[in-house]
């Protein structure tokens, strides 16, 4: 049956949807464009835009914040591409300097330092899993990887996270 | 003694209002500046599309005035047909230029090797 408040061109997805998850979306967008707030604003207003248009059409077939995830993930990959590229060599080119963001988790969370340091897909899938409650599934499918290969993420993630912040608590005391 | 999992989600869910709750747009100003998007973007393909359509049209209307340059016919198949007699219209297939032989006499390429005792 079809939601009062459904989108005329994604009648699968309701305005009360979206907005029930606006905070975890803009939580994982921020992730996607390395923490910078008004990227990640104009990210989900993209996102919202495919939507609307029916550009990015669910259909159903899996769970409406799995595809929103997704729809998100594949805009920042398509449009911060260039632009990573031609920040890894500004920072290939530039004195590195100590200069953190202050809304950085990073800057304020051991957790998080450690969860920097991890390979690209093994910090999606845990931010993923453990922030934004998404299953391992759920997650393979936004990272668009097999299930195998997400668990295999997972697991790896994990462990060194587990070694990491074993290894700080022991330097600690 | 807690699962190891739970002890990595439970850090995980500390730090966590770290990013969510940090104060953003709230949802209906992202969705109403989508809305907009959308319709604004709209509106420019329905103006992109009725001026290409405008222009279409255009380029017919002035094509189907210009008339186009007549193609010279030296044989007419039909007329060729009709009759058993046929003369080649020598005046069309004359050449532009036309030069005095007596005035100016064409360079001839002759072989100057004897063929057989003779010139060529």
């Amino acid at each position: 049956m079809r939601d009062r408040d459904a989108l005329d061109n994604n009648p699968h997805i309701s305005r009360s949807a979206l907005e029930a998850m606006h905070s975890q979306l803009f939580g994982w967008a921020l992730s996607r464009c390395g923490m910078q707030r008004t990227a990640a604003e104009d990210l989900v207003q993209q996102a919202y835009v495919e939507l609307l248009s029916g550009n990015a059409r669910f259909d159903n077939k899996s769970s409406l914040k799995t595809f929103v995830f997704a729809v998100v993930q594949n805009l920042a990959k398509s449009r911060f591409r260039r632009l990573a590229t031609r920040m890894r060599l500004v920072q290939q080119y530039q004195v590195a300097d100590d200069v953190v963001d202050p809304t950085e988790p990073s800057a304020q969370n051991n957790i998080w330092i450690a969860v920097r340091e991890l390979p690209t897909r093994q910090r999606d899938i845990v931010e993923l899993v453990f922030c934004r409650d998404l299953t391992i599934e759920e997650a393979a499918a936004v990272m668009r990887v097999s299930v195998g290969t997400g668990r295999a993420h997972y697991d790896r993630a994990k462990k060194a996270l587990r070694e990491k912040l074993k290894e700080w608590s022991e330097t600690d005391r | 003694m807690n699962d190891p999992d739970t002890d990595l989600v439970n850090e995980f869910k500390h730090g966590r209002h770290l990013t969510d709750e940090l104060d953003h747009r709230p949802f209906a100003t992202v969705w109403r500046a989508a809305q907009q998007t959308v319709v604004a973007s709209r509106r420019r393909y329905r103006m992109f599309m009725a001026a290409a359509v405008l222009v279409a049209a255009a380029v017919i209307s002035v094509s189907m005035q210009v008339p186009s340059p007549a193609v010279p016919v030296y044989i007419e198949v039909a007329e060729l047909l009709d009759s058993t007699n046929w003369v080649a219209p020598s005046d069309v297939l004359l050449p532009d230029r036309q030069f005095d032989i007596y005035q100016e006499i064409p360079v001839l390429h002759q072989p100057t090797e004897p063929a057989r005792g003779a010139l060529l």
